[in-house]
């Protein structure tokens, strides 16, 4: 199944394609099922203004998501100037949701106070969380924000195609 | 270098319902916090409905908040000697009272940490290795033990049982426990009968908290429980949310929230009661600062974000206000304490014949806080409630007390608040250390007196002959640690080059070489450790050990809750415990010492026959009587039978025989005796205003602009010696953060990331900046024991003459900025670590 690793190290404007390709076959026997991700529309991105930030769903109804345009390139990031992120919005401690705050550039659990870091794929900055945030990978197509599939396990899933 | 992907995978297999299920404790902080873990052979998993899996849980949907969640670190395959592949899922026990499901950022990670053949973490030590050329090559148990049990015997013999040098352990968890602690006493102490040792990474053999003993006060106080139903909970020198995580999330945040309430109504009737205020003793805005404000609100947090060193002057300060004010607990003091103790300690520390506004506005000057937050802080310690019954007010301290300024006036000014105000052994409070690593100290009594001899000088006087170090790394984490690498480095070459002329020699002859090398200043090294640490690169035998889940151990948490952590996994090779190690030495011993007629020293290694770890717990528990009057960790009457039955909950120590079933002890002193033989509390005088700066470190002041304060944070344990083979932690850290004030930083032209160098008296060291107000002006914080840079480099010698507990915290720098480091700029978030909110 490729990994965020392969995805980063793919660099992050070579994005679409990766994802198109087939899942690699599982490389362990421990590995479960691989998930394949649906392709989903987010938005135009001449929508996408300075500061958006967009919720959906993603990969099913039942996985809230949320799409930011950052004020700098992230790690990750698709669009103009890769500053375009998404993530799953359930804590990877114990899956409440978590919120953006803008003046502080990061995402922020009322729970037991994790913060991840839009910029740099979600990375836990501090808090209780053992997975990073995980990241929606996205894709421009056509002038077309899409997802296209998600790095990490999203909070109270076994596999994120359930 | 990508940012970490621990979590990049996106499934996790779940436990079948046959799966074998093992508890457990968490192997890192003092917490303890319970676990379950599952294990099955790969290829076997369980099914999403909720009978098709171990957890009883429905996985068809996702959880709600809160749910049993298994996170992909909880998750990894292991390899056991039958060469079957195994999944082990480790998750938290929300039946543990402890944490109730709750993992923190370590825990949540403890499936990683794992022996793995084809992970990182197959850089554990496998075999038993001797020093060969510039590496090590394997030698075998039976070679190693007779190797090297022959020089210690040699040494013995020639140069008496203190050149014999050992650093080692004490910790419970992952460290150590009851077990390994135990075997480790018996070898050193009964057998070869050393006075220099010394506790991993400190240079001598001593308690931290004299003080507190002196007073008559345990260690550990209170029950968990306590924190909360407290009025107002007081924190010195203590980063709990970021070091003793779920204690200050399962237990005091509830109360700082207010959902406490009834619990506190039930338990004090009739008592006014309301959600508990919290008083941080902190030089940093850290994490615990800023989720106490998020939970409490920030009118109920009272931040003193004292100068260095200021913690005397400050809680003498608060003692004095609440002895002005008449807020003091007369009945206890008449009833529990030596009378003239308190009369001396009014005198001695709370200065009674100075005016108050002179001790409070000198105390604030000194501390750098406002003689108005001193005066809150002691209506907060002690000012009756509404109703006019007592506050119940919880002291904890740590490392910023206890390494610093001067470890026994900081910890005996705190324990005497605790006095004065009547607040230990009552349901509400307590005066107890935090605790960094869990506890399972039981050996016999350390042969050398009180101040303990300093190991490290004797190691640099060369009057150490053989050093033999156990799970503990000094070169990176002790005093003037390059002075401990060099020592190593020169004093082992000496015998290096014994050893690498008589390879493939027989054993006798490599001995006879080894000591006349000792004779020229040599030191041979042992290291015993789970991996190839800094330290461990000096050894000439390096001896492998079984760690956590690989053995089974017993320890006790921060409120004394002894658990059994049982063995759930090979280890790797040819590692075994370390009770074993010990074993196998003492029985080689005692048997050259029988070849060499000399039954008298023979007979000093007899107890080496223990068959498995139950029996070393079992042999150790000997010295408890069950009566009352045993230690705090006393374990009179347990079994591991009965610690199996208890589970994660386990048994609080002392353990009293009632009936012949041992009972436990919820908190120390609720009897109103304490450990001195009046049976009542001392005061411990801690000179006012202050002790002020020693000389040396004085000199070290003046020299250099930054305060370096240093320790453990959030995401990172001890030196990572697991960390750094988990990309998840590593990464966070791939080398010691520095933290700097904004206005310092832009002065020098460093940014975060930045590569900066910091250097003093003592050694240099280099770091990657993080710029954040947590810090005031002037002041740094630097994590403490990261291989690429530890502040260990920077410490000097000076310890305190009392105790022989080093000023850990009291090291003083200069900063360049060397240039910026474009990959970590990039992949390493610099976003701040005190935000809640
Ligand atoms: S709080 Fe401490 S004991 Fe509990 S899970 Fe975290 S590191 Fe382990
Ligand atoms: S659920 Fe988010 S920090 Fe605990």
């Amino acid at each position: 199944m490729p990994t965020r690793r392969d995805f980063l190290k793919l660099g992050s404007v070579g994005v679409a394609g990766l994802v198109a390709a087939p899942p690699a076959a599982p490389g362990a026997a421990d590995a479960a099922e691989t998930p394949r991700y649906p392709l989903l529309t987010i938005a135009p991105l001449k929508d996408i203004g300075a500061g958006a930030a967009i919720s959906f769903a993603y990969p099913d109804r039942h996985s809230p998501a949320m799409l930011l345009r950052l004020t700098a390139p992230a790690v990750g990031g698709v669009g103009p100037n890769q500053e375009i992120v998404a993530y799953s919005t359930l804590c990877t401690h114990k899956g409440c949701p978590v919120a953006f705050k803008p003046e502080r550039k990061m995402l922020i659990c009322p729970c037991h106070w994790s913060t991840f870091d839009p910029a740099k794929a979600g990375t836990l900055v501090i808090g209780q969380a053992s997975q990073h945030l995980p990241q929606i990978e996205l894709r421009v197509d056509n002038g077309l924000v899409q997802a296209v599939g998600v790095a990490g396990l999203i909070y109270g899933r076994h596999t994120n195609i359930v | 270098m990508p940012v970490s992907r621990a979590s990049s995978v996106d499934s996790v297999p779940l436990p079948p319902p046959g799966a074998q299920r093992f508890d457990t404790v968490c192997q890192f902080c003092i917490v303890g916090c319970g676990y379950k873990v599952f294990k099955w052979p790969v290829g076997r998993d369980g099914s999403p409905e909720a009978q098709g899996n171990a957890l009883g849980v429905d996985y068809t949907r996702p959880l709600p908040p809160l749910g049993e969640w298994i996170s992909t670190a909880m998750h990894s395959v292991v390899t056991d000697k039958d060469a079957r592949r195994y999944n082990v899922v480790i998750v938290p026990d929300k039946g543990c009272v402890v944490n109730e499901g709750l993992a923190s950022v370590r825990g949540g990670g403890l499936a990683q940490t794992l022996f793995a053949p084809d992970r990182a973490t197959k850089a554990r030590l496998s075999q038993p290795l001797v020093a060969q050329g510039r590496g090590h090559a394997p030698i075998g148990w039976d070679a190693a033990v007779d190797l090297g049990a022959r020089v210690i015997k040699a040494v013995v013999d020639r140069w008496g049982p203190d050149a014999v040098g050992m650093k080692f352990f004490d910790h419970g968890g992952g460290g150590g426990g009851f077990e390994a602690n135990w075997a480790v006493g018996r070898f050193f102490f009964s057998g070869v009968g050393t006075r220099t040792a010394s506790i991993h990474n400190r240079p001598a053999y001593n308690s931290e908290v004299h003080a507190a003993g002196d007073a008559g006060v345990a260690a550990l106080t209170n029950a968990y429980v306590d924190a909360e139903l407290a009025d107002t909970i007081v924190l010195v020198g203590s980063n709990a949310y970021e070091t003793q995580t779920n204690y200050f999330l399962v237990h005091m945040v509830p109360n700082l929230n207010g959902s406490t309430l009834a619990r506190k109504r039930e338990t004090f009737a009739g008592e006014a009661v309301e959600p508990a205020r919290i008083i941080i003793v902190d030089p940093r805005r850290t994490m615990t600062v800023a989720t106490a404000e998020a939970a409490a609100t920030p009118e109920r947090v009272l931040h003193l974000q004292i100068e260095p060193g200021a913690d005397i002057a400050l809680l003498n300060a608060i003692g004095r206000v609440i002895l002005e004010r008449r807020w003091y607990d007369v009945g206890f003091i008449g009833d529990r304490t030596e009378g003239q103790t308190f009369e001396a300690y009014q005198r001695s520390t709370l200065a009674v014949d100075r005016p108050l506004a002179d001790v409070v506005g000198e105390a604030a000057r000194i501390a750098g806080v406002s003689p108005a937050q001193i005066h809150q802080a002691a209506e907060w310690i002690a000012a009756p409630k509404g109703d006019q019954s007592r506050r119940r007010t919880l002291f904890h301290y740590e490392k910023g007390l206890i390494w610093g300024l001067k470890n026994y006036e900081n910890v005996a000014a705190l324990v005497d608040l605790a006095l004065l105000t009547g607040n230990i052994g009552k349901p509400g409070t307590g005066c107890s250390r935090m605790g960094g690593h869990q506890e399972g100290y039981v050996r016999p009594v350390y042969p050398g007196g009180r101040p303990a001899l300093n190991v490290d000088e004797a190691i640099r006087r060369g009057e150490v002959k053989a050093f033999w170090v156990g799970g503990c790394n000094p070169v990176l984490t002790t005093l003037r640690a390059e002075a401990m690498e060099t020592a190593l480095k020169e004093r082992g070459a000496v015998v290096q080059s014994a050893l690498d002329r008589t390879a493939g020699r027989p054993v006798g002859e490599r001995v006879a070489r080894i000591v006349d090398a000792l004779k020229l200043g040599g030191m041979f090294v042992l290291a015993q450790d789970i991996y190839m640490t800094a330290t461990a690169h000096y050894a000439h035998l390096v001896l492998p050990a079984a760690q956590w889940g690989e053995v089974n151990l017993t320890s006790i948490n921060g409120e004394r809750r002894l658990r059994l952590y049982q063995r759930f996994m090979d280890p790797p090779g040819e590692a075994i415990p370390d009770w074993e190690i010990m074993a196998r030495f003492g029985r080689r011993l005692r048997a050259l010492y029988l070849e060499d007629n000399n039954p008298q020293m023979a007979n000093r290694f007899l107890d080496f026959t223990w068959k498995s770890d139950e029996d070393v717990f079992i042999h150790a528990r000997y010295q408890f009587k069950g009566d009352g009057s045993d230690p705090i960790e006393g374990y009179a009457g347990v079994t591991y039978d009965l610690l199996r039955r208890l589970g994660t909950n386990g048994i609080q120590t002392p353990t009293r025989i009632v009936n012949r079933v041992p009972v436990p002890t919820v908190r120390v002193h609720e009897d109103g005796r304490f450990f001195t033989p009046s049976g009542r509390a001392r005061f411990i005088p801690a000179p006012q205003p202050w002790p002020g700066y020693a000389a040396k470190v004085v000199a070290q002041r003046t020299q250099f602009p930054f305060w370096v304060n240093n320790g453990r944070t959030n995401h990172i344990w001890q030196t990572l010696y697991h960390h750094q083979h988990v990309p998840f932690y590593a990464e966070h850290n791939p080398m010691p953060h520095l933290e700097m004030h904004p206005a310092d930083a832009a002065r020098l032209g460093i940014a975060s990331g930045d590569l900066v160098e910091l250097s003093n008296d003592v050694g240099r060291v280099r770091a990657m900046a993080s710029i954040t107000d947590a810090v005031k002006r002037g002041h740094t914080f630097m994590l403490f024991g990261q291989p690429r840079g530890a502040t260990g480099d920077l410490v000097s010698d000076h310890v305190d003459p009392a105790t022989t507990i080093p000023y850990y915290k009291g090291v003083w720098a200069a900063i360049r900025r060397i240039g910026p480091q474009p990959e970590i700029q990039r992949t390493v978030s610099f976003l701040p670590q005190n935000v809640a909110r």
